[in-house]
């Protein structure tokens, strides 16, 4: 297909110039400057620093509350990536018969991700409370006081209370990203499999999942991308605690920053984070590509 | 008897559907309820008469940040992508891709140079200071959506109206927008929302109560105890008021948001 053709040539770079100004521009000086600051001792408020060289990355490498944070990440991305696409298929499945109501699940199972974290946090650190919260009253209440946990407390279960409030918040997005799927695969592979003798599960889980790869895929790369991008989650639900059960890498870098002044050390753990976030970019536009 | 076999196939279907759709509005409904067990309307009384955080100030502070956000961003982006998308010039390649390489960049793996920079351009707590950064980072995957919708409108259509001596800006503004308006519409309420409930950026640039953006004003109320049955009613009615314009805005633009955040996702 022809484009406008070459006459255009220069007149392009003044459609482009607001975006470059207001968002290129920016972006890619905090990432350079991320790089830069990560090879000094700044403070992040001072105008001194000194150079160190390597430290700032040696330092980190050895450090067990990275790893511990890296660690959590994985764990959250995990945890939170392959029951959400389960429930989401699941419930995508049940919707596309589009029952009377269909609609209403859909808008409730949906609702979370159009809220703030911030909102959804403070509920449910109301509600996950030990005391005083709704949820240990109601276990109380029908004489399972024995289950009655600190859920955001206890360092053992902690980062598993993180996860179900995010996978509360998300389930809606890997849910609506299957229905897309499946109102776009043919009809005739279900008549297939029904004259095959293939009862509902069957076909669901054996032709209906396998067909859909390309959207698992997809979720899989954008679960590492939010696994990356949490940050006020945790800092709301937990602060990253107790002791070090739910940090993640974003919680670190920003307690670096901004409570120990260790700009140097928090930009070098962001170095980490644009790495990896530059290569699931470029995995999300190629999968999206095929897709 | 085929009434009888529709409602057996049909039943255990509703009972799912039921089943979760409960799990997910319970924290909703707990909120609610309990927000009215002990002093009723009173909780909501005493939100909307808290002096150091004023409830019409806090909304029309992310109203201001989300309005203008989403607007530039849209403006920006559109304009970017009818160039990436319909004309030839040295570098598109790269700045696309440069573009594009941001899509998952956080926020906080930036948040030193970011605040150094807000701070060196004297915007610390006040709105812009959040509104250019939530400008800059929400760009990238903006311009990927518009680009790609851009794309499927064919250059036939544009080349027709050039050789009738229409300018780019023309053909931009009278054909690829009007032509776009689901897409430009998703890019809308997408980045709106986007804006309204982001919590990091706020949080490094406000200082001041009176410039608190929702989600600042939540954790303000969170800060205070809550371990007494009437706190917890009346910050449960808090965090209700505080929801409530992005659940409307939701329940409005539910179509528009839905479509925004699958293509945003699944196409590259």
């Amino acid at each position: 297909m022809k484009k406008l053709g070459k006459k255009n040539e220069k007149i392009a770079y003044l459609y482009i110039l607001p975006l470059l100004v207001l968002s290129f521009a920016l972006v890619y000086y905090c990432i350079i400057d991320t790089a830069f600051v990560s090879f000094t001792d700044w403070d992040g408020m001072s105008d001194s620093f000194q150079f160190v060289g390597l430290k700032n990355y040696t330092k980190m490498l050895a450090d067990g509350v990275f790893w511990k944070s890296v660690t959590n990440n994985i764990i959250f991305f995990v945890g939170t990536v392959f029951i959400q696409a389960l429930l989401g298929f699941i419930l995508a499945v049940f919707l596309k018969r589009k029952l009377f109501g269909s609609n209403v699940f859909k808008a409730i199972y949906f609702l979370p991700i159009a809220m703030a974290t911030s909102i959804i946090t403070a509920i449910f650190k109301i509600i996950m409370d030990p005391t005083n919260g709704t949820l240990n009253q109601f276990l109380r209440a029908i004489h399972l006081g024995g289950l009655a946990q600190s859920w955001l407390g206890d360092p053992k279960i902690a980062l598993i209370s993180v996860i179900v409030v995010n996978i509360f918040q998300w389930m809606g997005f890997s849910m609506i990203t299957y229905y897309a799927g499946l109102m776009a695969l043919p009809d005739d592979i279900y008549e297939a499999a029904k004259i095959d003798g293939a009862g509902f599960w069957r076909t669901t889980f054996s032709v209906t999942f396998p067909m859909l790869k390309g959207t698992t895929n997809v979720l899989i790369i954008l679960g590492i991308v939010g696994s990356l991008k949490t940050f006020d989650l945790v800092k709301l639900l937990t602060g990253g605690g107790p002791g070090r059960a739910t940090t993640v890498m974003n919680t670190y870098l920003y307690e670096k920053a901004f409570n120990d002044f260790n700009a140097g050390g928090a930009a070098s753990i962001g170095v980490a984070i644009l790495i990896i976030a530059m290569i699931m970019s470029f995995l999300q536009i190629k999968l999206g590509k095929e897709d | 008897m085929k009434l009888k076999k529709k409602m057996r196939s049909v039943l255990p279907t509703y009972a799912v559907l039921i089943f979760f759709a409960l799990i997910w509005i319970l924290p909703l409904i707990i909120a609610l309820t309990k927000s009215f067990t002990i002093n009723g309307f009173g909780n909501y009384a005493y939100v909307l008469n808290y002096e150091k955080i004023n409830y019409f100030r806090v909304i029309s502070n992310s109203l201001f940040i989300g309005v203008v956000t989403a607007v530039t961003v849209t403006v920006i982006t559109a304009l970017a992508a009818f160039a990436f998308s319909k004309m030839h010039f040295r570098g598109q390649k790269i700045i696309y891709g440069a573009m594009l390489a941001c899509l998952a960049v956080p926020v906080a793996a930036v948040t030193s140079p970011l605040f150094a920079t807000i701070k060196n351009l004297g915007m610390l707590d006040t709105h812009f200071g959040v509104i250019i950064p939530l400008i800059a980072f929400n760009s990238p995957m903006m311009l990927l959506m518009l680009k790609n919708y851009f794309d499927t409108i064919p250059d036939e259509l544009l080349e027709s109206v050039r050789i009738d001596g229409g300018s780019s800006f023309c053909i931009w503004r009278q054909f690829m927008i009007p032509l776009s308006v689901p897409m430009i519409a998703n890019v809308l309420i997408l980045t709106f929302i986007y804006s309204w409930n982001d919590y990091l950026v706020p949080l490094l640039v406000m200082r001041s109560e009176e410039n608190y953006p929702v989600t600042l004003a939540a954790q303000y109320f969170m800060s205070s105890t809550y371990q007494s049955p009437v706190d917890v009613a009346r910050i449960y009615a808090v965090m209700i008021m505080l929801a409530l314009p992005s659940i409307l805005v939701y329940l409005v633009s539910q179509k528009f948001l839905v479509s925004g955040i699958t293509s945003g996702s699944v196409k590259g």
